[in-house]
């Protein structure tokens, strides 16, 4: 997962993340970003759910 | 012509004389950095105080309290006299030989970490040094948070005194001699196994947590947790909004933590002249601690909530989601981060179930927030992070991060941690010094522990949580 072809510290003039230059980052922002929403959505429909409830 | 070189020498004097300011700019800049992660470690501090005595019940909040305050008291001359000297006297192992950077052995921790002789010049004020004390002084808050996670998965049973012994060999013992195997650029475990565990998942969080679960074995639950047929009862601390703030300072303090994890330029033990690195003389920015911290504590806290809706495991998913990252935050990409913080929110509460239904009364899930997810997060780094040299240098010339090194390392923090809280608890325990008298339990430990009331408006009308849920 080292970014540049050597792996050596010397080497390093910028960027030092795992998988910078490849798909890894993209993915995983990806991945990330649909967390966020799906936790959202899943969170909604369960308070939903459990407010209706308390409905008289 | 004798203007010129009057002009140039004066030139260079100046050069010179720039030059000689730069040095000493960023040796006060390393001072004033370290000295200034000592406060906000302390705010760790504050964070468990808050946590533990939330997290007890009304009749042994002060008791709790107490018994954190001297944890960290009881730390720092420990540290001092014997902690600070074993961590530059191992890392090599036993019996102490020096390593290759040539500042570890047991000759080199006695010329620079002992508080007499001619070592003591390293071990108080001195003009020459501005560096020992502020360094000392980081390493001291680290061990002092290895006790408070400990504190906190014991409360409301533990004899102080015992648990003070404890302590002392947890922070100024296990978790030291875990750092300079691990943690120390002459360390074996970094230069034959290329361990790499830039924020100490494994050598603070996994020890201190595994340390707390050998202790747990020992000591027992507290009087009501379990039915007879083992199924487990819930004990409410009386006060849940005082540990959810006591767990977000612990967050705030942990920017000092992992601040103190880095070596600025200036100083004896600095690796560049010009630039941040790690323990093991990697580069690293403060930029690069503030992307992944920020996107870890989101992602244990978003993992935590999908499952448990409660502030507490929320808050410990803030935590585990550093800890869950703590050992690449150097090189973690922060989506990546993100990603792995939410996995440790998600198993979290899980991972403590599991621990409960096997009879372990962990009174704050410190077994699970620091010692599972410490291990887990040392080996995240090794599926993510395989192929980075471990040190300062090229792959081949230096060792480099992999699967079977951060596995070798985590069971090496597992037994370092385990091992001895088992069995100096176990010693306790046959002295009678580590549980506290069935009595005493019931009524309440700040009864027989404290000449204080927490809460004393409201006398002997205070709505007390009962010890045993049948009662």
């Amino acid at each position: 997962m080292f970014p540049y072809d050597e792996a050596s510290w010397s080497a390093v003039d910028g960027a030092m993340f795992m998988g910078w230059g490849g798909s890894l980052p993209g993915i995983a922002t990806l991945i990330a970003a649909v967390i966020c929403v799906a936790v959202l959505v899943i969170g909604q429909r369960s308070e939903t759910a459990k407010a209706k409830a308390f409905d008289k | 012509m004798e203007e010129q070189l009057a002009e140039l020498a004066a030139k260079v004097a100046e050069l010179e004389a720039a030059s000689g300011g730069g040095a000493v700019t960023n040796t006060m800049f390393a001072e004033t950095f370290y000295y200034l992660t000592i406060p906000l470690m302390i705010i760790i501090h504050a964070g468990f105080l808050a946590y533990e005595m939330g997290a007890s019940r009304l009749k042994n909040v002060l008791s709790s309290g107490v018994k954190n305050i001297l944890a960290f008291a009881f730390m720092i001359p420990t540290f001092y006299l014997f902690g600070w000297w074993v961590y530059f006297g191992f890392p090599t192992g036993i019996p102490g030989a020096a390593g290759p950077m040539g500042i570890s052995g047991v000759e080199y921790a006695n010329s620079i970490a002992l508080g007499w002789g001619e070592s003591a010049q390293y071990m108080g004020p001195n003009i020459a040094d501005n560096i020992s004390g502020v360094f000392f002084g980081a390493f001291a808050l680290f061990a002092a948070t290895t006790a408070s996670i400990m504190s906190g998965a014991v409360i409301e049973r533990i004899q102080t005194v015992g648990f003070i012994i404890l302590a002392v060999v947890l922070g100024s013992f296990a978790w030291v001699v875990a750092a300079a195997w691990g943690w120390h650029a002459d360390g074996w475990l970094v230069t034959q196994w290329g361990v790499h565990d830039f924020g100490a998942a494994g050598l603070v969080h996994a020890v201190a947590g595994f340390f707390a679960l050998g202790v747990l074995i020992n000591l027992g639950p507290r009087i009501g947790k379990f039915n007879a047929d083992g199924t487990a009862n819930h004990i409410p601390g009386h006060n849940m909004p005082l540990t959810v703030v006591g767990l977000m300072l612990i967050i705030v303090g942990f920017f000092g933590f992992l601040m103190a994890c880095v070596v600025p330029p200036g100083e004896a033990w600095s690796w560049f002249p010009d630039k941040f690195a790690t323990i093991y003389g990697t580069p690293i920015t403060l930029s690069s601690l503030a992307f992944n911290i920020l996107m870890a504590v989101a992602g244990g806290v978003i993992g935590s909530w999908l499952f448990t809706r409660d502030p507490f495991w929320m808050m410990s998913g803030a935590l585990a989601g550093i800890i869950s990252t703590a050992s690449g935050l150097d090189i973690y990409f922060p989506a990546l981060a993100f990603v792995i913080a939410f996995s440790a929110g998600l198993i979290l509460k899980p991972c403590a179930d599991w621990l409960e239904n096997r009879g372990i009364d962990d009174a704050v899930g410190a077994v699970t927030v620091h010692g599972t997810i410490g291990l887990y997060g040392v080996i995240m780094l090794g599926i993510w992070g395989s192929g980075y040299p471990s040190l300062q240098g090229a792959a081949g010339e230096v060792p480099t991060i992999s699967l079977i090194g951060q596995i070798v390392g985590a069971a090496v923090f597992f037994l370092l941690g385990f091992v001895p809280g088992y069995v100096v608890s176990l010693i306790l325990k046959m002295a009678g010094m580590l549980r506290i008298r069935e009595g005493a339990e019931l009524a309440g430990m700040d009864l027989v522990k404290v000449p204080a009331a927490g809460y004393p408006e409201w006398g002997g009308d205070a709505p007390v949580t009962p010890a045993h849920p049948a009662e």
